[in-house]
């Protein structure tokens, strides 16, 4: 992941003074005559696939500057609507709040184009290009250019204007400084507009101030309630164009005060937006016909002003709960905190990933004031290095090549400069949008797969100037550590479940799968937790080794066991939380198998279809083909162990039972423990926390779901056993499945597609 | 002309930056990429240049007024055309009324010159 580079169109088309045009059209035409059907003159660099994406010109579908046959050439262009009319104050008002829509328009990614620019407002105060803020008003270019009559319009109007053109600039720099996908989280083109940037904030507020003064003054000429309505609006733009300019200051003056303010307006702005009067004449998509546009014409986009409140609310809200992950607690409660933000339902808006994956790291610092190093070295002292020498070695400190401690401070800098930005990209991609991280993660894999051999390497050369004492197993083999690859191997195994439970999530499987996805998911754990195992049997001998210095009371040897410890509840944690999902992964798996074996497990492809099971093996396993370890499942081992052949209706039917009651232990446990590690300092985090335990309960939920799917089937299996005469080949069994989709009520978590089973003969019944 | 001399003179204004005069007065200036027979541009990183609007002479025709009141009214006034960036644009041939290049004075030298050793252009 790198940020995006900001590619941007000419703004300004550059001539020489001398440059003298020639009339060539009768030389062309002849020429262009002489060409046979279908040859081509071109630029040998310019390949017919760029062509397709030419705009044809005197195209209407393509042209935007295309006039239609009917159009009057002053009216296609320019729209009969007087800008500097006077306006009601309902009308003022109304188009507030369409100018609010679509801002939001905006910011949910459709274009300035078919949103914002629309406004004849703003493209009076934008274009052209304005060198003062004083040149950005609507009477521009007229004789009496700085009259401010009437001021309901002049002052009023246009302060709110600017003032939202301002906000739109601090989201667009701040989205276009980041990582995002442009046209589907966002667009970023503007357009060879400027939305006031070389501006400072200082002005927007003083004209803010002024409008409401103003409108404070006008007891007598307009009415209460819409003047309310007005000041309202004015006094919550001014709270979010602060809000906005803080930014990444957040860091330094932890404030949230005004998006708490922006909320606290938000029902008000919903009940006083009866008052306004729409003046839907004050936007036009004519407006495209002037924009610097390498896009074909597009319709404007009209959001409801319900969406628009709803998307803001959210937007202040988790600007708001942001507050909650800037204090540093070690990279393992960072992460859950940032995976909980991000995994909010509906995803938080671009630009508060945007934000966020700033937070995360900028100028190689975590959070604003953790450098990066630090940062993954607290990672590797959380789980596989706890005390180690390792982490001490300082080439500053040891300046003796010989030394041992300044070659592993040597190898240790190589390894940081190596592993620091994948390490961190692992948050950030947390930030891009759900389909997107699924799919990053997919490519991190293999980066992930060569780093764990290259730490290979590296920890056997570590090995061997760190003295690491081995360890002898029970049949005398001697083994090592392995530290870096350990954890590269452990990070990986985190990504391989990441990519299977997405999977789940974004519905990339069909029915007929999710048997063999929910054993592949119990596979990954179980290998995942034998991995945990062995990282905790070198923490456990390292904490051994320590007790003949405790013994001793030396106080070093009392930190270290403190931090040894810590390092074992951190893996206990790991480890139940991995326990939990392999359990309920194999209950999951062994209820698939015995809807699949009796047939009514829905399918999404039809007995004709090309797809087998075969290839829909291999279809899964693409992202983790090139992957060396683990090792791949051979088709038909898959087969065999997914299928669970031999075993019988019963036996699958305990499994599965036995499994869930194991997972629901498990997820309690979870729930129990908590979000966070307790033995970082904690800072209050209310609503994270919220969000966290919703999910673990929205889990649990699904489990019991599970229970009660086992039993329906349990008694939908006995009836068939008692009834006589069924068929052997029929649907035998007189059940219905539906699997809930994501995003319905009955899907209790949208890791789990958990089946609801029901009684057909009851069903017809009633 | 013939067909060899035809696609050596349109080779040599691969690249170019031309002018090319649509059927509704608009004028897309950019560099030359491609044609065909039915002489078809595809011009790249082209400006889109359009008349002014009626109201912006209008409007341009006061302010002149009220600037040279004092003095005799001038005949004429400048209004600029209005410009955009549009990119990469196919003009179909039947819309072309006009097509200029833009060249140098030096350049203009070397193609005269040209024209009259080879014979073409």
């Amino acid at each position: 992941m790198f940020p995006n580079s900001g590619a941007s169109a000419p703004t300004m088309r550059v001539t020489s003074q001398s440059v003298v045009p020639r009339d060539i059209t009768d030389e062309f035409t002849e020429a262009a005559s002489k060409l046979s059907t279908g040859q081509l003159v071109k630029d040998e660099y310019f390949t017919l696939f760029e062509a397709v994406g030419a705009l044809e010109i005197m195209d209407s579908k393509m042209d935007s500057g295309f006039l239609g046959p009917n159009e009057n050439h002053a009216q296609a262009l320019e729209d009969d609507y007087d800008i500097t009319r006077e306006l009601a104050p309902e009308e003022v008002v109304g188009i507030m709040d369409g100018l609010l829509c679509h801002e939001m328009a905006w910011h949910m990614g459709h274009p300035l184009s078919q949103t914002l620019f629309t406004s004849l407002y703003l493209d009076r105060l934008l274009w052209p290009v304005p060198n003062t803020l004083d040149e950005a008003r609507f009477t521009r270019g007229s004789a009496d250019g700085r009259n401010e009559e009437p001021a309901l319009v002049n002052l009023v109007l246009r302060a709110y204007c600017m003032a939202l053109v301002k906000c739109c600039d601090y989201v667009h720099a701040r989205v276009a400084a980041e990582y995002y996908y442009e046209e589907e989280d966002f667009v970023t083109q503007l357009y060879n507009r400027n939305l006031l940037s070389p501006f400072d904030l200082d002005p927007f507020l003083d004209l803010l101030d002024r409008a409401a003064a103003w409108i404070e003054e006008q007891q007598d000429g307009i009415n209460e309630e819409v003047r309310a309505a007005i000041k309202l609006r004015i006094e919550f733009r001014r709270d979010l164009l602060l809000g906005l300019y803080q930014d990444i200051d957040v860091i330094q003056n932890r404030s949230s005060d005004n998006f708490r303010a922006c909320l606290s307006r938000l029902s008000d702005l919903a009940q006083s937006a009866s008052i306004g009067k729409p003046v839907p004449e004050s936007f036009s998509w004519k407006v495209q016909r002037r924009l610097a546009s390498t896009v074909p014409p597009r319709p404007m986009v009209n959001i409801s002003q319900d969406d628009a409140l709803a998307h803001l609310k959210r937007l202040c809200q988790d600007g708001i709960d942001l507050q909650e992950i800037l204090d540093y607690r070690g990279p393992h409660n960072f992460k859950v905190a940032v995976w909980t933000m991000l995994s909010r339902k509906p995803q938080p808006s671009v630009y508060i990933r945007s934000l966020l994956q700033t937070l995360i790291v900028n100028n190689a610092l975590v959070l604003g004031v953790v450098p990066v190093r630090d940062f993954l070295y607290d990672e590797l002292a959380e789980l596989v290095l706890p005390t180690s020498i390792l982490l001490q070695a300082n080439t500053d400190q040891t300046e003796m090549p010989s030394n041992p401690r300044f070659q592993i401070a040597q190898h240790m800098d190589g390894f940081v400069k190596r592993f620091s930005q994948p390490f961190v990209d692992t948050f950030r991609s947390a930030c891009l949008n759900r389909c997107r991280i699924r799919r990053t993660v997919c490519h991190t894999l293999v980066d992930w797969d060569n780093l764990q051999m290259e730490a290979e390497d590296l920890d056997e050369q570590l090995r061997t100037l760190s003295d690491e004492p081995p360890l002898i197993l029970s049949n005398g083999d001697s083994t090592y550590s392995y530290p870096f690859s350990s954890w590269a191997y452990h990070q990986k195994l985190n990504q391989f479940r990441l990519i299977l439970q997405l999977g789940f999530e974004l519905s990339i499987y069909s029915p007929e799968e999710l048997p063999g996805m929910y054993w592949y998911l119990s596979h990954i754990c179980s290998t995942h937790l034998g991995h945990l195992d062995r990282i905790r049997t070198f923490t456990v001998a390292t904490a051994k080794r320590n007790l003949t210095a405790l013994a001793g009371k030396k106080r070093d040897a009392v930190e270290r066991h403190a931090v040894l410890q810590k390092s074992l509840r951190l893996l206990e944690r790991l480890s139940t939380q991995v326990v939990a999902v392999d359990a309920f992964a194999i209950s999951l798996h062994a209820l698939y198998v015995l809807l699949d074996r009796h047939h009514i497990l829905p399918t999404a492809s039809s007995p004709q279809a090309y797809s087998s099971e075969r290839l829909r093996y291999e279809l899964r396993m693409k992202p983790f083909l090139p992957i060396t370890l683990p090792e791949l499942v051979p088709y038909d081992d898959y087969r065999r162990e997914a299928l669970l052949e031999g075993d019988s209706d019963g036996a699958v039917l305990e499994r599965a039972t036995k499994a869930i009651t194991e997972a629901r232990k498990a997820w309690e446990t979870t729930l129990a423990n908590g979000a966070f590690s307790p033995d970082q300092p904690t800072p209050t985090t209310p609503a994270i926390e919220e969000d966290w335990k919703k999910d673990v309960k929205d889990t649990m939920r699904a489990c019991i779901g599970t229970s009660l799917a086992i039993e329906s089937l349990k008694k939908g299996l006995a009836m068939r056993n008692t009834s006589k005469g069924s068929s052997p080949d029929g649907p035998s069994v007189d059940l219905r499945v539906d699997i809930p989709e994501v995003g319905s009520k009955a899907r209790f978590h949208d890791w789990w597609a958990v089946p609801q089973i029901s009684h057909n003969t009851l069903r017809s019944k009633t | 002309m013939d067909a060899n001399q035809a696609v050596q003179f349109l080779e040599s204004l691969i690249g170019q930056t031309i002018r090319v005069h649509a059927t509704d007065t608009r004028i897309f200036v950019g560099t030359f990429k491609c044609t065909d027979a039915a002489r078809n541009i595809i011009l790249g990183n082209t400006f889109e240049y359009r008349p002014p609007t009626p109201s912006a002479v209008r409007d341009a025709a006061a302010s002149a007024d009220t600037e040279t009141s004092a003095e005799q009214a001038s005949p004429n006034i400048k209004v600029n055309m209005t410009s955009r960036f549009i990119g990469l644009v196919v003009v179909p041939g039947r819309h072309i009324t006009q097509i200029e290049l833009e060249e140098t004075p030096q350049q203009n030298r070397v193609r005269d010159a040209l024209r009259k050793t080879k014979g073409f252009v």
